[in-house]
This record gives C-alpha cells, structure tokens and sequence, in this order.
C-alpha cells in the first residue's frame, strides 16, 4: 500500500494495522482448527487401529507396549478408566487391574524376607509363575504399568532406580542417598561388608554402621556371619538375582 | 535345584544370611546397648530372644525376618525328616541340613539349637537328654501315629491279635506303611496312648524281643 502523507496517510496506516491483526488471527484460528482436525483424525485412526488389533494387543506384550506409546502421544489413556470405549474395546482395564492384586499379593508374601523391596524383574517372574496357566503374557512394561495405577489408588507402591535396576517399593520406607548408594553398592555381588562402604564410598566407620543399621531394622538386610574370613556380610535380598532368591509359596 | 539325594532343597538354604540365627534386636537399640555397656557392637550376639514384653526394642521387619527364617527351618526339618524317615537329630552329629557346602555355610550350635527348639515348642519335637543334645523328631504327632497303628490293625485283621513290638517295628506286615522302622521310643509312645484308650494291653516277656501288644480294637 502507498504510504500517504498527513491525516489521510495516519488512517491508511492504522486500517492496515487492523487488517494485519485480523489476519494474523483467522491464520491462528485456521491452525488450531487445522491441528484438531488432524488430531482427531489421528484419534479415529487410532481407534480403528486398536479394534483390528484387539487380539495382537491382549496377546503380545511388546506391541501392547508400543500402541500405550502410540495412546500416549495423542493423550488418548486406555487405562484411565474402567467404563467408556477403550475399556470395552480392549477390555484391557481388567487385565492391568488384575495384574495389580497379584502384584500385592506377591509383594507382600515377599516382604519378611526382603523388607517390602522387590527388584521388578523377580517381581515379573514371581508374577509370570503366579499365572502360569493365563493365556496372555506379561512384560516388565506391563507390570510398571499396573502400578502406576497402584500409585493412583495412593497404595504406596513406588518404582525407583538403584543403579542399573529397578526396585518396587511397597512399604512407605523412606530411602536417603546413603541408603540408595549402598543399595547399588550390593548390586555387585548381593552384599556388602563394612569395609567395602568405607573404602569404595570414602565414608567415616560411623556413618557406614548407621545406615547399615537402618536399612537392617527396615527388613532390607540380612547378616551373614557365617563366611570363614569372620567378616560380617550384609545381604540385600532386593538386588539379589533370581537363583538365590526366596519366592514364598505362593 | 540342589538335592540331597532325592529331597528337593528349598531355594533358602542357598542364601548365606538364612544360615546366621538372624537378630532378637532392632540393630539402632543393640549399637546404642554396646556403647552403654561399653562392648564392641559386633559383640551384641549374645541376645538370643527378647520377652514380648520389650518388644519395642524390636522393630516388627526385624521380627519377620527371625519369625520366617525360624518357620523355613522348621519345615524343611520336618519335611526331610519325613521323607528320610529320621526320627532322632543329634546336635553335635554331622546333619546334611544343617550345612551347605556350596555356599560355604553352616548353622551354628546355637542355631540349631534355637530351631531345634522351636519345633519342641511347636509340639513337633521333644528333647530326648537334659542336655538338649538329642532331638526326638515328631514328623507325625503321637496322636498320629496311634490312628496309623490303629489302622494297621484294621487293614490287618488283627482286632483281637496279638504281635510283638519288633514285629510292628520289622514285621512283613510292616513292610511298605510308616510303621516299618519306626523308632521304638516313638512307637511305644503311641502304643501306651492307645493302652490308655483301652485298645490294647503291653505286656512284658522275657526279654524286649518279647515284648508285646494285645488289641483289643
């Protein structure tokens, strides 16, 4: 537009002001519409997606994991509730429901030996044992996801990362950094000495005794006196590997 | 899975820490108890139990753990001893469960003693010596094996019979029920029991090989 000089020229000026801002919007509102257009395309196709795949889905774990991913990314929770459309299509609420009491059940038959801290993959094991006789498979993904929904239920359950694992947690024991970087200290062989905490760790004899003690009055530790070099040996059945392990009769 | 012989063992016994008599006390109160009666903390292993009523010093997964490891032993004593058909556990004898040497482990004196113990409390065993020293293992309760004998006398047609002990023991008709090589303690334990129910009378011969039982079932 050709700038013109004086009064005429301001009202020019501010008319394609306004005109630039109303374009500027229609432009916005064109793209929101254009993306929740597309969006829920995407959830129809979805929808479509998981009908076809019912089967695939309850069966296989790892491509039920990958369609939570897919679910995930479009804000779509399959699990959210246990009515409504994805519930009825997959009927999959009922599966991560029931994986939930059977993750109860073994935690808690677990936890006089190892103090209400289960590594997850003896957990899934555990679990995968529990219901040899079910058709449908269960991953470690599977079993992160059914206690997610425990957390919802404020059951205190908490996953956390000790080194390269990952432990559930069932009891409402407070883990610190000292008690966390013993834990990853035991990965190595299942047990720590005394010695061991101070010299890898740098601490002072103290401070190794009182964490060792907590984490025993906790149930998380076990003493070994029985080795021939007279140490005292600290178990931690939580990080131990599955072979030494102690599944209850469950 | 390990055997010991054909007994499947279960997965504890390959877990060092299960093989030590797992504390009486909360650790906090017994590193707290050593410095007050000024002795190193490791020394704090002579508290063997603690009365219920100073519970609080223990704190509940410290009582777990003892309680599970006591019952983990116990049955697996009772469950080898039936299987094996061991009767008596002398302490200071060499006994296979009472060491593991894969792992390099054994139960001390006193852990032995302790679960030993336990199942006398539980009624499912007796000590034989004020020593503690022999352990009469009741795999099946006397009760029990009074319905056994009871029902060897049934299955054999001795209602009215008469058989020496040896031959309850040893006899061909002992041969394939519980009743063959059974400890004579044992045996005339439940025979008495059954005496006083009024099935049958022990008398004595001229020597123990004679000596024996009339039913009256």
């Amino acid at each position: 537009m050709r700038r013109r000089p004086g009064i005429g020229g301001l009202q020019t000026a501010a008319a394609a002001r306004d005109q630039y801002r109303l374009l500027g919007e229609n432009v916005a509102k064109l793209r929101t519409d254009l993306m929740k257009e597309q969006l829920a395309t995407f959830r129809s196709q979805l929808e479509e997606f998981a009908r076809k795949h019912k089967n695939d889905i309850r069966k296989n774990p790892t491509f039920r994991a990958q369609f939570h991913e897919m679910c995930a990314k479009v804000g779509v929770d399959p699990l959210a509730s246990n009515k409504g459309f994805w519930a009825e299509l997959l009927g999959i609420g009922d599966f991560y429901y029931e994986l939930g009491v059977q993750i109860v059940e073994i935690c808690l038959a677990t936890r006089s030996h190892n103090g209400g801290l289960i590594n997850l993959q003896e957990l899934c094991m555990l679990l995968r044992q529990k219901r040899k006789t079910d058709r449908e498979a269960v991953s470690e993904d599977d079993c992160l996801r059914a206690i997610s929904k425990l957390k919802i239920l404020g059951s205190g359950f908490e996953v956390i990362s000790v080194g390269k694992r990952k432990l559930v947690r069932s009891v409402p024991t407070e883990l610190n950094k000292d008690h966390n970087e013993i834990l990853e200290l035991a990965q190595a062989q299942g047990y720590v000495t005394v010695d061991e905490v101070e010299g890898r760790l740098s601490w002072t004899s103290g401070r190794a005794t009182d964490a060792l003690d907590t984490l025993l009055d906790e149930g998380l530790a076990m003493i070994d006196d029985g080795h021939k070099d007279g140490k005292r040996r600290y178990w931690f059945p939580c990080v131990s590997s599955i072979s030494s392990s102690v599944g209850a009769d469950i | 899975m390990q055997k010991l012989g054909d007994f499947k063992l279960p997965q504890f016994f390959n877990y060092p820490p299960y093989f030590t008599y797992s504390p009486a006390l909360s650790a906090v109160v017994a590193h707290a108890l050593a410095h007050y009666f000024n002795v190193l903390h490791s020394e704090m292993n002579w508290v063997e139990d603690i009365p219920p009523q100073l519970n609080l010093l223990v704190s509940r997964p410290v009582r777990d753990t003892r309680e599970k490891q006591v019952q983990l032993w116990k049955d697996f004593i009772l469950d080898y001893c039936k299987t094996q058909h061991i009767f008596v556990i002398e302490l200071e004898e060499e006994f296979p469960l009472f060491s593991n040497p894969v792992i390099e482990r054994s139960l001390s004196h006193e852990a032995r003693k302790a679960f030993l113990s336990a199942l006398v409390t539980e009624g499912r065993a007796e000590w034989l010596d004020k020593g503690h020293r022999k352990c009469l293992i009741l795999w099946h309760r006397i009760q029990d094996w009074a319905d056994i004998i009871l029902r060897f006398v049934k299955d054999n047609g001795l209602e009215d019979g008469v058989m020496t002990i040896e031959e309850i023991r040893s006899g061909i008709e002992s041969r394939g029920t519980e009743l063959h090589g059974i400890d004579r303690t044992i045996l005339m334990r439940a025979l008495k029991l059954l005496e006083h129910k009024g099935k049958l009378a022990i008398f004595k011969g001229t020597s123990t090989d004679d000596e024996g039982v009339k039913f009256s079932v």
